[in-house]
């Protein structure tokens, strides 16, 4: 049951990565960005074929188990990409506020100077 | 000149007498209608105000700074900045004027705690506004006794400066901030407040302390 689980992660982890290439291809990803997801995918495949180096690295952070260290991980990385989404949606709000003013300010102007 | 911005949205009940008292004792009254679904800007309009439309809502913050941006292009010696809801005097108007210019100062901010006090509500008093003053400080705001008070005068110094990048709530926090870090000469003058609702809240604090941190984080 575990190996179809690891095939199957394997797998999505090979389309996942080609999407992290393809979006460093056409711009949309940083260096910073590729080097995070590349790390994060191949780490999150060697913990799935090797669940017990979780624990040796579980210990090593003052963990018990090893799937409680992958959920706290699991965790703080939700809350980062979360973060991060908050942080871009207020910049793309603030490109609509330009977009709406300068509308409000070209319509006023040329009315003035009418 | 002295050109008064009124941000407003949905203020049809309010915004025509506002605007006809303010106009009394200013050269312009420019109103940033922000996206209303009532008649807000055709009353501004036919009270005599320039209204300037946004298509749809952006916040508060980001109704003052395109009010500002008009304003820069009329090169006034005071802009000020009220509220559409008819919680403030117009006759303060002249009066802060006056006080900005006698004490040299480059933006004053109104504060209610000289004049009304007791009005205001006594879970704002004592818990939300020396709250709202704590993290306001903590995100380099200078010492203000009234920190989310809509009146205020900026000089042509500050007009130049100040450029607001909040769209909502918070650009009362980031107004005094920059004024601050601008080194601005800020002076602080009694305006009344007559309470027409309870203000933001528990839950608007919590926005204005979300909005700047993620502030913090977005590209200039």
């Amino acid at each position: 049951m575990l190996i179809l689980f690891q095939i199957l992660f394997t797998l999505f982890t090979l389309y996942a990565l080609s999407s992290v290439v393809a979006r460093k291809r056409s711009g949309e990803l940083g260096p910073r960005g590729l080097v995070f997801w590349v790390s994060f995918w191949v780490v999150a495949t060697v913990f799935v074929w090797y669940p017990e180096a979780t624990n040796r690295v579980a210990q090593a952070f003052g963990i018990g188990r090893g799937a409680d260290f992958v959920l706290y991980i699991s965790l703080v990385v939700i809350f980062f990409v979360l973060f991060r989404l908050h942080v871009k949606i207020e910049s793309m709000s603030r490109d609509v506020t330009k977009v709406v003013r300068d509308k409000a300010l070209d319509t006023a102007l040329s009315s003035r100077t009418k | 000149m002295v050109i008064v911005v009124i941000p407003a949205f949905n203020e049809a009940a309010t915004i025509g007498g506002v605007v006809h008292a303010v106009r009394r004792v200013c050269n312009l009254c420019v109103v940033v209608d922000d996206g209303s679904k009532d008649d807000t800007a055709d009353i501004a309009r036919g009270a005599g105000a320039a209204v300037l439309s946004h298509e749809i809502n952006r916040g508060q913050g980001a109704a003052i700074e395109t009010g500002f941006v008009y304003a820069r292009t009329l090169s006034p010696t005071a802009v000020v900045t009220f509220d559409a809801d008819g919680q403030f005097d117009a006759t303060d108007i002249p009066r802060a004027v006056e006080y900005m210019e006698q004490t040299q100062s480059d933006i004053v901010f109104g504060t209610r705690f000289s004049t009304s006090a007791r009005a205001v509500p006594v879970l704002k008093r004592f818990f939300l506004m020396p709250l709202a003053k704590a993290i306001d400080r903590l995100f380099g705001a200078p010492e203000l006794s009234d920190v989310h008070n809509g009146f205020r005068v900026l000089g042509p110094k500050a007009l130049a400066c100040i450029r607001i990048t909040q769209d909502r709530m918070a650009h009362a926090s980031e107004i005094p901030r920059l004024a601050h870090q601008h080194g601005l000469r800020i002076g602080q003058f009694p305006v009344t407040v007559h309470y027409t609702e309870f203000g933001q809240g528990v839950s608007g604090g919590v926005r204005i302390v979300r909005d700047l941190i993620v502030g913090l984080f977005v590209r200039k």
